[in-house]
């Protein structure tokens, strides 16, 4: 999730959507593969703009390391990217009791991990307990996982039963973003206080592989520069095509592009859009398919602010938003290769979107109406007067959005400077920019008007719907929303097991963000990743790319061709 | 005696600047807006006490005099600390890092010094000469191009030719002898280190031109024409020994920043050096990161101003006068 941090944080859980498919519109080129004859073995080299900043999974916090951890981990279960549908991984199937309490996961027996040792519902109960025990220190990044959780049993060697205290509907969402680890690796940095589990750097020693439970073996790790993996022969699952495969880390993504065109590299992940007509004109594939992440325009909606209490109007909100040229932003910033936006649960999540709110369309006579009507008139210099004082703001501009963000700035300038409104670029880094959104102090926001930023939300809807909430102040919250009426509905839907029930709630608090305008959601952005589609084939794209912390798929189901 | 005075008041004021520099170095980053606790506490399912958990473990709760005093106490017993981001000892991460970057920057420099002085002497002597107006015109655009732009270009240049990222062919499985990789990691510091060279030497050049035509327009040189000395022998003995004093700075104060990196260099090649980490620790506002990286640079840099200050005395005696 990007944001402030987000930049890499989140995007680490983030990573959930899938989609290839995704349901929204707009996907198209690509071929995310299968065809062509099946050839056993390979190297795949992959270059990577995003990059592992540690192994450990109670330390990292970007998208890449999640996406490792997925194919050396076992997972309880994992995402059919196709459907959205939850599917087996370690677990081979689970039941709900029918108060929705009790989980019960019965896991695949006789499994190994790499070193031979055996890999049980044992290495799963430990885990969980283990992020449980210190998930008010080291275990911390994770403890939200198992929110309302009451015990964890095994019952036998293949079973793992976890009991909550009230029904959680987000279940199988947290477990599919949990690593079991290995117990005999891992059990001896879970004394005392547990500081060493975040201390360990869990890389390669000795020449030693790292012990996987996945499709591969982790064999190296150099920091900001490669991370190499085997195929992992004990793997209990379907053993992958590819022999192995590098993750080459990129700090300039047109040097990526340029090894992918001259053969140094074979698929590079999340390619620039400026990148996608060279690629394609040089005979490699692009997949272009619908992402989760989206971009927003923030207004302060803290209901505290006294400062520019006219941003607080909602007919002022609305007038930005018919301001706000979406088609030409999509045009123009992204060179078409994004969505318009409308609401904060993205297409990309499928039938958690709301596809019947419609964003206000473009139409600058119906924003000037509404300001007029609002009572703020034009001045001689043609910047509207509110409340005595000019209706000129700061944008607050964190350095995530640069490129295309830039670009999509200086069309709404432009557009607002026609309805008498005047905004300027304050550029910051992302860290300073999250200050500024918070100040005075970590949780004031009285100090800010506006911002721009962007989110990579989870494919449930439960994150994105979070970070709305009062108590996200300091936290997550980068819009000062505060409504008690939301964060009663946000409470209900999670703990709503049924899906249709819980999507007629998730529906209502979409309709409500939208109508309160905290964001307006300018657009979904594509996902754009690229291959040499004349030796490789049988990716299987999704919302977070072919490389992704959602599912064994992709890699496992790649071959030569 | 003069000459121990000299050396004595020199080792102070390194040592004094070395302390200033520390006590900066400390409070220059805690003024950034923006915590690393607050970016690293943001994982969409962490529990509240994550921020709390990692202030601590920081020893972000202390009050910043507490801090400071830890900070300078670990500093006297060696320990730079743990990287907030990383979870790693400093130390370690950085001497990563400068085992990467010297080859690259040291390359880059001691290539842009040779190229630089030749052609700049070249100038001087050939003063007027079309060479002088060309080399001299080539030094000036290579000065003058950004950085990331020539670095872009050498890129576009050479892609295909030679490898496009990082210092070494990533997907080796298995381990290189010393020879293969040595070849592999030359290979692959052409183009940083070729850029850097470029981008550095015009300022050479223009500076040794200048004082060797100072120094030739000297009545000792028109001394030494008169005498009939070979022009070789004008040059080198008479002419350049005298123009050198400007060039040690420069190349005192290019050999200090050494450490620095190169971060346009290193992020347009992909290359895991320490002006990249040093990015990242700014971005993540990970104080012992930059702590480290900035002691070393101070190190460094007062270090070969010393050597710079000890080599004055040696080329020009008069500086104890």
């Amino acid at each position: 999730m990007r944001r402030a941090g987000r930049v890499a944080a989140v995007a680490l859980a983030a990573g959930l959507v899938a989609a290839a498919c995704g349901g929204s519109s707009g996907s198209q080129a690509g071929g995310a593969g299968g065809e062509g004859a099946v050839k056993e073995g390979g190297i795949l080299r992959l270059g990577t703009m995003t990059g592992i900043d540690s192994l450990n999974p109670f330390v990292t916090f970007q998208q890449d390391s999640y996406s490792t951890f997925e194919y050396i981990y076992p997972f309880l279960v994992q995402y059919n990217t196709k459907t959205l549908q939850y599917a087996p991984d370690f677990a081979t199937k689970w039941e709900t009791s029918a108060d929705g309490l009790t989980w019960t996961f019965h896991t695949v027996p006789n499994a190994k991990w790499s070193d031979g040792q055996p890999l049980t519902a044992a290495d799963v109960a430990w885990t969980f307990n283990t992020i449980i025990k210190f998930g008010n220190g080291p275990t911390a990044n994770f403890s939200q996982d198992f929110t309302h959780i009451d015990s964890i049993a095994t019952p036998d060697a293949n079973t793992v039963v976890l009991t909550y205290k009230t029904p959680v509907a987000v279940v199988l969402s947290n477990l599919q973003q949990v690593p079991i680890l290995p117990q005999h690796v891992w059990e001896k940095y879970a004394t005392g206080n547990g500081k060493e589990l975040k201390l360990t750097p869990n890389t390669p020693q000795n020449g030693q592989p790292l012990v996987s439970g996945g499709p591969f073996v982790l064999t190296k790790y150099q920091t900001h520069a490669i991370t190499l993996f085997e195929r992992n022969p004990n793997f209990y699952g379907t053993k992958p095509h590819i022999e192995g495969f590098g993750l080459e880390f990129f700090t300039n993504d047109d040097a990526a592009v340029t090894a992918l065109k001259s053969g140094q590299l074979d698929a590079v992940e999340s390619i620039p859009v400026t990148s996608v007509a060279t690629l394609k004109a040089a005979g490699l594939n692009v997949f272009i398919g619908p992402g989760l992440e989206f971009h927003d325009f923030i207004i302060n909606s803290n209901p505290k602010k006294t400062t520019n209490p006219e941003l607080q109007n909602p007919q002022v909100r609305q007038a930005f938003e018919y301001a706000i040229d979406r088609a030409s932003i999509v045009k123009t910033a992204w060179l078409g290769y994004a969505q318009p936006g409308t609401t904060i649960v993205p297409p990309g999540t499928g039938a958690w979107h709301d596809s019947s709110i419609e964003g206000l369309p473009f139409d600058l006579a119906k924003a000037n109406q509404l300001l007029d009507q609002a009572g703020f008139p034009k001045g001689s210099d043609g910047i509207r007067v509110a409340n005595g004082h000019p209706m000129s703001y700061t944008v607050i501009f964190p350095h995530d959005e640069t490129g295309a963000g830039d670009r999509a700035f200086q069309i709404i300038q432009n557009d607002f400077q026609q309805i008498g409104v005047k905004i300027t670029q304050r550029n910051m880094d992302d860290s300073a920019a999250f200050a500024a959104i918070t100040a005075p102090g970590e949780t004031g926001y009285t100090s800010f008007d506006l911002a721009m930023w962007d989110w990579v939300p989870l494919e449930d809807p439960d994150f994105i719907l979070s970070v709305m909430q009062c108590n996200q102040y300091g936290a997550w919250s980068d819009s000062g929303y505060c409504d008690p009426t939301y964060d009663q509905m946000y409470e209900q839907q999670a703990s709503t097991v049924n899906v249709a029930a819980r999507r007629r709630i998730v529906y209502q608090m979409q309709e409500q963000l939208f109508n309160d305008r905290p964001y307006i959601v300018i657009n979904y952005q594509d996902i754009t990743d690229a291959w040499d589609q004349h030796h490789w084939a049988g990716f299987v794209e999704s919302n977070q790319g072919l490389f992704n912390p959602l599912s064994k798929e992709s890699l496992t189901q790649l071959h030569q061709v | 005696m003069r000459g121990a005075d000299y050396i004595i008041k020199r080792t102070a004021f390194a040592i004094a600047t070395v302390f200033v520099a520390i006590t900066i170095n400390f409070f220059l980053f805690r003024v950034l807006p923006g915590s690393a606790v607050t970016d690293l506490s943001r994982v969409p399912h962490a529990s509240p006490q994550l921020k709390i958990a990692l202030a601590k473990e920081f020893g972000l709760d202390k009050s910043k005099w507490e801090q400071y005093l830890l900070y300078l106490k670990n500093l006297t017993h060696g320990n730079m600390g743990i990287s907030f981001a990383t979870q790693q000892p400093v130390w370690s991460e950085l001497a990563q890092d400068l085992r990467n970057t010297i080859p690259m920057v040291a390359l880059g420099t001691f290539l842009s010094i040779v190229i630089g002085m030749a052609t700049g002497i070249l100038s001087a002597w050939r003063r007027g000469s079309a060479s002088d107006q060309i080399s001299t015109n080539v030094a000036i655009a290579f000065y003058s191009f950004p950085t990331q732009w020539l670095a872009m270009m050498m890129l576009i240049i050479f892609a295909g030719v030679l490898p496009s990222a990082g210092m070494t062919n990533p997907f080796i499985f298995g381990t290189p002898t010393f020879l293969q990789h040595m070849k592999d990691v030359g290979v692959h510091m052409i183009l940083p280190s070729l850029t850097l060279a470029l981008t550095l030497y015009g300022e050479y050049t223009l500076i040794v031109r200048s004082s060797m035509l100072e120094t030739l327009g000297e009545d000792y040189v028109l001394t030494a024409r008169a005498k009939g000395l070979p022009q070789r022998t004008i040059v080198r003995k008479h002419a350049l020994r005298n123009a050198m004093l400007p060039t040690v700075t420069l190349i005192a104060l290019s050999l200090g920043y050494i450490v620095a990196g190169a971060i346009l260099i290193e992020v347009v090649f992909s290359w895991p050096g320490i002006g990249r980490a040093v990015y990242e620790a700014v971005i993540q506002r990970d104080y012992p990161m930059l702590q480290g990286a900035f002691l070393i640079l101070t190190l460094s840099v007062v270090f070969f101003n010393f050597v710079a200050d000890l080599l004055y005395f040696r080329l020009d005696p008069r500086i104890t006068e």
